[in-house]
């Protein structure tokens, strides 16, 4: 029906964004099609090596998944982050997604975790890497008709180091400014074997750079590589200007922040 | 979308069977319909949680809220709280503290806490105030409303303020 | 009873959520307004077309200010200070949400449809955002009757500032900025207007009933007895609901429906109608030596946005406040409003003292830096005490300046500089701060009370309750001057029609000006009283004494007759008493020497801080705020009044700020205009409602004193902090850490 009709019939799934653009007049549906209500598409299944998260679970259910808090506790952490409890209630990770809102949590950590979507549509299933899901300011690569179903997400292995530090600039309740998401993980000599760091909140998608983080790979993560890599993202980084920043005040902070992100130090909770 | 929609929810404990408009929220629902004025909204955009209800258990903000997707559930405001005409534990600790100032975002904070408190009898008060901080008010009543929830979690947290 | 902790009586309803306000006021058979509002800051109106507005199903009618303008019988402008407000823009359109038209439907969804189906043409006119570009000469003029923008402007000429400043050893200059801002109170604006007859009754959230009567009466041409405005609780006023803001636009509509209309804004609405003044504070100080302030010039020039509103009479205000609390011999200030293309001000809790203060109590810092001084002692040194003379002339009375600071120094161990174990990236400061206000003067309130024979009173008074606990407290004052309990006296809720005049709930005045008038009334109740048990007793006045709502015979307790007693035997059935507060006072208009305020308002700020040098983000880890009450009425009430004002402060010192842009405002929402939340209150506050030691000592207001200490005492933690002044608030992240870097790359 969505394929059909993108003009006038919407799918909702908490509907938090939608019923907020349908208030300011922005969007004006016919019909919306509801997801609330199809069943298997909100558990949080373990599949061994990886967590399959429902695309319709709820932010809330995410963050207090025992399952996530155990196996992707940087996930669970930014969860509990986003907006206000009201909304977590009631916003789903696959809405969140979809939306690609820039000044939102969840993407930059799944982007870290390396976690991909299951796409569903009228020509098919496939699957996308969230990495390249969102592709401009609230756009994503999803089709006409095409819904997420599920997002997957790989189970670092044990001893990984994972975070999310969410800096606001404004109030405690202002949408990030930067928000910066690394996991590493380390051989048996204390050298990085794996390192993944992404940004968001700064641009109109989020900022993930493997090829500034190749040269890391066997190096220890110490405090002078924790900043060559946090100068060098902030250097590719080419942040927007708004209310919670300007591009260069990003920068400093997005320097200073991956740096701190990659050393875990004051990370309320990883 | 001008259709209406036939919905049958619980509303304080009373069973409503409504036809609402297709684009009509929550807090008109209870506000126009049901003359529930516990409920109030002023930001329109589910930031300052007055227009905070419970919705099967769990807080949701009312202006955000369609209500014809909400049938079969389950929806409690403040008033519905009030047993037999004795308020709730959470109501209680409210009064006791002193816990309003010009009283417009107080219902919220009341669910808000309600909703945390009926998840978890005793989270710690960091987690509390991680809770309620979604809900906003400009008195600045902040205090006595933590003194209130430091009586329901039953610490007295030195941290707190006076 | 004053100084009991007595809770309202409507505690439960408050928090069940029962309370009622005029948002939940029906009023049988009304329609539904909804507001059309420019798009442009400045511009002609070329064309409305209502067409497809009045196509919409359920829309009764649509108006314009033309309609306005060719109705004989109505005066469209309005104003505090001047009439230059039209109730929909008449011409031209002055500011980005300037109403323009009004859709009145069955109800409000059709009204909102309507509204956006309104076309409007305009011819856009150059405007002027800011008060730099309004006070520039040849600027575009605001209002054709201004050409210079001017809108207001107080005078204050003491002593020779020239020569001050000859004899000075420091002279310690600059410039402050301070934002507009938006009071942001949870209940947005919302009227009910219903015509009878020739009469108009209105529902409405305001903080003077009676201002919004004269303002109604003056556009209908009509006696102010044919106009009766009513007031529930109010969901926070803050002054923002303090003048006439859309009660005209529902009245006008009601008289053309011939229906009852109801107004709710938008919370987009509510930022469109009214904001604080952004202002701009250049201060010049000289100082001596040994820390002593000998001349203070200061210039300050106000935003006061498209319409007048009180700005006129605010600046005087201002002008009286901008010195600060301190004892300067030669004082020069000019204090000038400007019109500009945006969103109009007026009071705003802290009215017209914040933005001074931010800017006297950082150079007061800047001052003591440059002598290396103490910032406590230089103040110790130049507050004003009792009998000092105020630049205004007027000399201090019940002043304890001294106290407060010294007060707020030690709730955050001013001292103690002993060492906490911070990472490289933290730092920790203090800082305080100090200032002073007035009130309103000359004001009047009025109260009646009437004593039934079954004991119990009921009192009449235009204070309106919106959480600062004035029901509460009125009703303590006057069961402690009756000797009556609580329990046996209720106020009504103001209604023009029934309750005498108030000039207003605001500037802090209540608690002392109708606790006056209150304490009035008792006074002449009891003098009635006495004189019908002087008869009933056959005893001489003189012989009479009253005691907990009883009068006896002194010294023969077995005489005593209860208040009913004396009325029953007495065969009258009630017994009116009216009080009456009047202050007197003035301030020349060239010199602005004269009696400036009945009493001065006091207040002080203590904050500990701090910095994250990566970010710059601000935390503020304790503050400790203070200020002079004379006399704790309810302990709770005035704490609450304290913890709020520290809340308030800490969004203005760290991120409120309405931000313009082209003359469009670019954040007029809850999700980019933030206020604070839980967790931005300091993780410790502590507080100190301050009373004297004697028995009879004034009431002091005390709703908004600790607020405008609150900017700058942060501003001077971070200074101390991390050496960075920031002279333009907010106190942003992004300023402070401009600052820390431009330090290191200096050193």
């Amino acid at each position: 029906m969505a394929a059909d009709d993108p003009l006038r019939s919407k799918i909702v799934a908490g509907g938090t964004a939608l019923v907020l653009m349908m208030r300011q007049g922005l969007v004006a549906p016919e019909r919306l099609i509801a997801l609330k209500h199809i069943p298997d598409l909100d558990g949080i299944e373990d599949r061994g090596e990886v967590v399959a998260i429902g695309a319709c679970a709820t932010v809330t259910t995410v963050a207090s998944s025992p399952l996530v808090s155990s196996a992707l506790p940087s996930l669970a952490y930014a969860c509990r982050a986003v907006a206000n409890v009201r909304v977590r209630n009631v916003a789903t990770l696959g809405g969140n997604l979809a939306e690609a809102d820039y000044a939102s949590d969840p993407p930059a950590v799944l982007i870290s975790l390396g976690a991909f979507c299951e796409v569903a549509g009228v020509e098919g299933a496939r699957t996308v890497p969230v990495a390249d899901l969102i592709t401009g300011l609230y756009t994503t690569d999803l089709q006409e008709g095409e819904v997420i179903t599920r997002i997957v997400v790989p189970k670092p292995a044990s001893g990984t180091r994972a975070n999310y530090i969410k800096y606001k600039s404004r109030s405690s309740e202002d949408r990030p400014c930067v928000g910066v998401a690394s996991i590493s993980s380390t051989s048996p000599d204390g050298s990085i074997a794996s390192l993944s760091v992404a940004v968001g909140a700064v641009a109109p998608t989020p900022q993930h750079f493997p090829d500034l983080l190749e040269d890391a790979i066997g190096q220890r993560l110490d405090d002078s590589l924790a900043e060559e890599i946090a100068e060098a993202y902030a250097s590719r980084i080419e942040p927007m200007d708004d209310l919670r920043g300007s591009a260069w005040y990003r920068t400093q902070v997005i320097r200073a922040l991956v740096k701190r992100s990659l050393l875990d130090t004051e990370v309320g909770i990883r | 979308m001008t259709d209406l929609a036939a919905v049958e929810v619980r509303v304080n404990g009373q069973p409503q069977q409504l036809e609402v408009r297709g684009s009509e929220t929550l807090i008109e629902t209870l506000r126009e319909r049901l003359g529930v004025t516990s409920v109030r909204g002023t930001c329109g955009i589910g930031i300052c949680g007055t227009c905070t209800v419970l919705v099967d258990g769990k807080i949701v903000s009312g202006c955000l809220t369609l209500s014809a997707g909400l049938d079969g559930s389950e929806i409690v405001t403040s008033e519905g709280l009030v047993e037999d005409g004795r308020l709730s534990r959470v109501q209680q600790a409210f009064v006791d503290a002193g816990a309003y100032q010009c009283s417009f975002c107080i219902p919220g904070f009341v669910l808000a806490v309600h909703e945390r408190l009926s998840r978890d009898a005793r989270p710690s008060m960091e987690e509390m105030r991680h809770q309620l901080a979604g809900n906003l008010c400009r008195c600045g009543t902040y205090p006595e409303i933590l003194d209130a929830v430091a009586a329901l979690i039953g610490t007295a947290d030195e941290e707190e303020t006076t | 009873m004053i100084g009991a902790d007595l809770r309202p009586t409507d505690a439960v309803e408050r928090v069940v959520g029962t309370l009622p306000f005029v948002l939940d006021k029906k009023v049988e058979g009304m329609v539904h307004a909804a507001v059309v509002r420019s798009t442009f800051p400045h511009a002609r109106i070329v064309d409305i077309d209502t067409e497809a507005a009045l196509q919409v199903e359920g829309v009764l009618t649509v108006l314009t200010g033309a309609d306005l303008a060719a109705e004989s019988s109505i005066d469209p402008y309005f104003g505090g200070a001047r009439k230059d407000q039209p109730i929909l823009a008449i011409g031209k359109v002055r500011y980005v949400g300037d109403p323009v038209a009004l859709v009145v439907a069955e109800d409000k969804g059709q009204a909102e449809e309507a509204a956006s189906l309104v076309y409007c043409e305009y011819d856009e006119l150059p405007f002027v955002e800011s008060i730099e570009d309004a006070m520039v000469e040849g600027a575009p003029a605001v209002h054709d009757d201004y050409p210079d923008n001017a809108c207001g402007w107080g005078k204050l000429r003491w002593g020779d500032v020239e020569q001050g400043f000859d004899e000075a050893d420091l002279i310690a200059e600059g410039e402050y900025m301070t934002p507009a801002a938006s009071h942001v109170p949870m209940e947005p604006f919302v009227t009910i207007a219903e015509w009878k007859g020739n009469k108009v009754e209105v529902w409405t959230a305001a903080q003077a009933p009676h201002s919004v009567r004269r303002t109604l009466a003056s556009i209908f041409g009509l006696e102010q007895e044919d106009v009766r405005v009513q007031v529930l609780n109010l969901g926070g006023g803050y002054g923002a609901k303090g003048q006439t803001k859309i009660e005209p636009m529902a009245a006008v509509a009601a008289r053309a429906v011939g229906r009852p209309v109801r107004l709710e804004l938008t919370r987009e609405g509510v930022f469109f109608t009214i904001g604080k003044h952004a202002a701009r504070i250049r201060i010049k100080t000289g100082v001596k030596r040994d820390g002593s302030l000998v001349a203070r010039l200061v210039d300050v020039a106000w935003n006061a946005g498209a319409y007048a509103v009180v700005s006129p009479r605010a600046v005087i205000q201002g002008m009286a406040r901008a010195p600060g609390p301190y004892r300067i011999p030669n004082v020069w200030v000019d204090s000038r409003a400007y019109y500009t293309n945006t969103v109009p001000t007026g009071p705003f809790r802290g009215a017209m003292t914040t933005q001074v203060a931010w800017a006297y109590e950082s150079q007061m810092d800047e001052i003591a830096n440059q002598l290396g001084m103490d910032p406590l002692e230089v103040r110790r040194r130049n507050l004003l005490r009792e009998g000092d003379l105020h630049p205004t002339g007027q000399p201090m009375h019940d002043v304890h300046f001294v106290e407060l600071i010294e007060d707020a120094a030690a709730g955050i161990e001013w001292g103690d500089t002993s060492d906490v174990d911070l990472p490289p990236n933290k730092v920790r400061g203090k800082g305080l701060g100090v200032i002073m206000k007035s009130t309103v003067t000359p004001s009047r309130s009025e109260a009646r009370i009437e004593l039934r024979d079954d004991g119990s009173v009921v009192a009449y008074t235009s204070s309106v309750e919106m959480g600062q606990g004035a029901a509460t407290t009125l009703l303590q004052i006057l069961s402690h001057h009756l000797g009556i309990g609580t329990d046996s006296i209720r106020f009504v809720h103001p209604d023009t029609d029934v309750t005498p005049f108030d000039l207003t709930t605001s500037s802090s005045r209540t608690t002392f000006s109708m606790g006056a008038a209150l304490e009035e009334a008792s006074v002449e109740l009891k003098h009635e009283l006495t004189d019908l048990a002087s008869s009933l007793l056959e005893a001489s006045p003189a012989d009479l004494v009253h005691e907990d709502g009883g009068i006896s015979v002194v010294g023969q307790p077995g005489t005593r007759l209860e208040y009913l007693e004396i009325l029953r035997r007495s065969k009258i059935e009630q017994l009116d008493a009216e009080g009456v507060f009047q202050s007197e006072g003035g301030l020349d208009p060239e010199t602005g020497q004269g009696v400036h305020t009945i009493h001065w308002h006091q207040g002080a700020a203590g904050v500990e801080v701090e910095v994250d040098l990566d970010t710059g983000k601000v935390e503020i880890l304790r503050c400790h705020g203070t200020s002079w009450a004379g006399r704790v009425v309810n302990p709770l009430r005035a704490r609450q009044q304290n913890e709020g004002n520290v809340v308030w402060g800490t969004g203005l010192a760290l991120f409120e700020e309405l931000v313009f842009d082209e003359g469009q405002m670019v954040n007029p929402n809850l999700s980019e205009y933030l206020i604070p939340s839980i967790l931005d209150m300091p993780r410790q506050i502590t507080t100190r409602e301050m009373e004297s030691s004697e028995p009879d000592a004034e009431l002091h207001g005390i709703g908004e004193m600790v607020i405008p200490a609150l900017p700058p005492a942060v501003g001077n933690a971070v200074y101390a902090a991390t050496g960075v002044r920031i002279v333009d608030l907010p106190i942003t992240a992004e300023r402070v850490l401009r600052g820390v870097m431009a330090r290191r790359d200096q050193s």
